[in-house]
């Protein structure tokens, strides 16, 4: 059962890392569905779940070890916060992917912008990269938890990476295919190099840009619960397989939930950042 | 200012590769824009107006003969030539007065001076009170003002306009006609502009060429002595747009003409 839902994870969170135009096109419309989830249209279908459990759980249609009620899951909560280290717990995983969102975000940009100014040094990456892509970042744990032990390092590293390529990819392309037009009328102004990338360039790449490091946000807080539950004794993901292995349904839901509603909330933030910066932007508003 | 602005071309050849063959593109083009003058080049599409444009702006510097201005010849973009596309070109991430303030980048300005300057250009054409907006909230008269302003702000001797009033509709285009006008009248700055309407070259410049097309070269040169602000409807302006047309092999007899509109009427 752990390895089937690891499985399927992996494969959910993988396959777009290696398509920036799968990643564009999802994000555009899971953008117009955040949109409409601040309203309180949004709060429907959440409701009708809500109910469907708690009815289900009083009526007894699931064996209660395999289900527990919604009171029985915020006991289990409370519980979690007041006599074990839930709150530890969980900042020990919002560190992690903070740092390797940081790290492997700016060695995505950083080089993904030196790869789109010079075609040499696009060269120069193109196999090793293309080919470091292609295996998965947990892929890498087992022999990175060798080298680094089952500490955090081992974990940032790994999610790093997974942060790293639609970030490089996702700037590459930004850079070239910043128009020409553009790139002329800097020529005439009699930009210097730097000021053409300040000015231009990066600016261009920008939409490019948001819309993978909104990606792999998402990404790199899924990846945080399988990397910890693979290795190492805390955070979300260590809570939710040891919950599994001690059949305690109630504490594997909390996790979940957690789980969950801050991924909705890190996606919120970043779209609400995205639409800050890009406030230039003339979109389809839908 | 005042004496510098003297663009000079000495039969000018351009020619691009096309597959093996080379493509003649401007022969032998020769011309002289005094300082201050409004010359206007018009002729049909692919008769390489706007490559000479490029080339006077120094965007491409591989060609044949001599582009002089003030006795030097171009050798690569300079703020002493500023150019004004047909698409406005404002960059759609900065803001109006961001994106006139882009040609002050390299301009050893203090920061005052240039947001003083910015304000000026602002005003000069009519813009006060757009300054933080951007680009997609403009409309396409008001980005062409800006573009205008952008390219005059470094006070540069010559200004070159490429169409800059081709994607108008015509009410706005008259519009900026008359604010174009108005800004030669303040700034003096020598204009080249390149365009398809007749009636815009006849009501703006005092000098016309006409181009003609494989390969592109000067056919003829017209000097408008109509006496400014010029009528649109006066026999004088017509007289010079009959010539013009007839030049460019547009022109049909009267005669002519009114038997099409029969033949049209029958259609219809």
């Amino acid at each position: 059962m752990s390895d089937l839902s690891v499985a399927a994870c992996l494969v959910d969170t993988k396959e777009p890392a290696g398509k920036p135009d799968a990643v564009r096109d999802g994000s555009f419309d899971i953008g117009s569905i955040t949109r409409r989830f601040g309203s309180p249209v949004g709060l429907i279908l959440p409701s009708l779940i809500f109910a469907l459990w708690q009815t289900a759980a009083s009526y007894q249609w699931v064996e209660p070890v395999f289900l527990p009620a919604p009171r029985k899951v915020l006991e289990a909560f409370w519980l979690m916060l007041t006599k074990q280290d839930l709150f530890f717990d969980f900042l020990a995983s919002m560190s992690i992917v903070g740092q390797a969102f940081v790290y492997g975000s700016a060695a995505g940009i950083g080089l993904g912008t030196a790869a789109g100014l010079s075609r040499k040094f696009e060269q120069f990456l193109g196999m090793t990269v293309d080919t470091i892509r292609h295996i998965p970042g947990i892929a890498w744990l087992p022999l990175i938890v060798l080298w680094l032990g089952i500490g955090a390092p081992a974990k940032i590293l790994v999610i790093a990476k997974s942060v790293f390529f639609p970030l490089f990819l996702n700037t590459l392309q930004g850079i070239r295919s910043v128009e020409k037009n553009y790139i002329e009328l800097g020529q005439v102004l009699l930009l210097t190099r730097r000021q053409m990338v300040r000015k231009v360039i990066l600016p261009s790449a920008m939409p490019n840009i948001m819309v993978s490091l909104r990606y792999s946000a998402g990404l790199s807080w899924a990846l945080v619960v399988v990397a910890e539950g693979l290795s190492g004794l805390e955070g979300l993901g260590f809570l939710i397989f040891r919950a599994q292995g001690l059949l305690l349904t109630d504490q594997l839901l909390v996790c979940m939930i957690i789980i969950g509603i801050i991924g909705f909330s890190i996606d919120r933030q970043m779209y609400a950042l995205q639409c800050r910066i890009l406030r230039w932007q003339q979109g389809f508003k839908g | 200012m005042g004496a510098s602005g003297k663009l000079e071309l000495r039969s000018v050849h351009k020619q691009y590769a096309v597959g093996r063959n080379m493509l003649q593109v401007l022969s032998g083009v020769s011309l002289d824009v005094g300082p201050g003058h409004f010359l206007s080049i018009v002729g049909p599409s692919g008769c390489g107006k706007s490559t000479l444009l490029r080339l006077v702006v120094g965007l491409d510097v591989d060609y044949g003969g001599d582009i002089l201005l003030d006795g030097n010849r171009i050798a690569g973009p300079s703020l002493a030539r500023g150019i004004v596309f047909q698409d406005h070109r404002l960059l759609p991430w900065l803001t109006l007065e961001q994106n006139i303030g882009l040609s002050l980048e390299n301009s050893d300005w203090s920061a005052r001076a240039k947001a003083d300057a910015i304000r000026e250009q602002i005003t000069l054409v009519r813009l006060s009170g757009f300054e933080k907006v951007y680009p997609h909230q403009l409309s396409g008269g008001m980005a062409q003002r800006a573009a205008i302003a952008r390219a005059l702000i470094n006070k540069p001797d010559i200004l070159l306009l490429d169409e800059p009033l081709g994607a108008l509709d015509a009410i706005t285009r008259i519009r900026l006609q008359e604010e174009l006008l108005r800004i030669w009248s303040v700034e003096g700055t020598t204009m080249i502009l390149v365009t398809h309407d007749v009636d815009e070259a006849i009501f703006l410049s005092n000098e016309i060429v006409v181009m003609s097309s494989n390969p592109g070269s000067i056919s003829k040169r017209f000097t408008v002595a109509l006496s400014s602000p010029r009528d649109r409807a006066s026999s004088g302006f017509i007289e010079l747009k009959r010539q013009i047309l007839a030049e460019l092999h547009l022109y049909q007899q009267k005669t002519e003409a009114v038997e099409d509109c029969v033949d049209m009427a029958a259609l219809i």
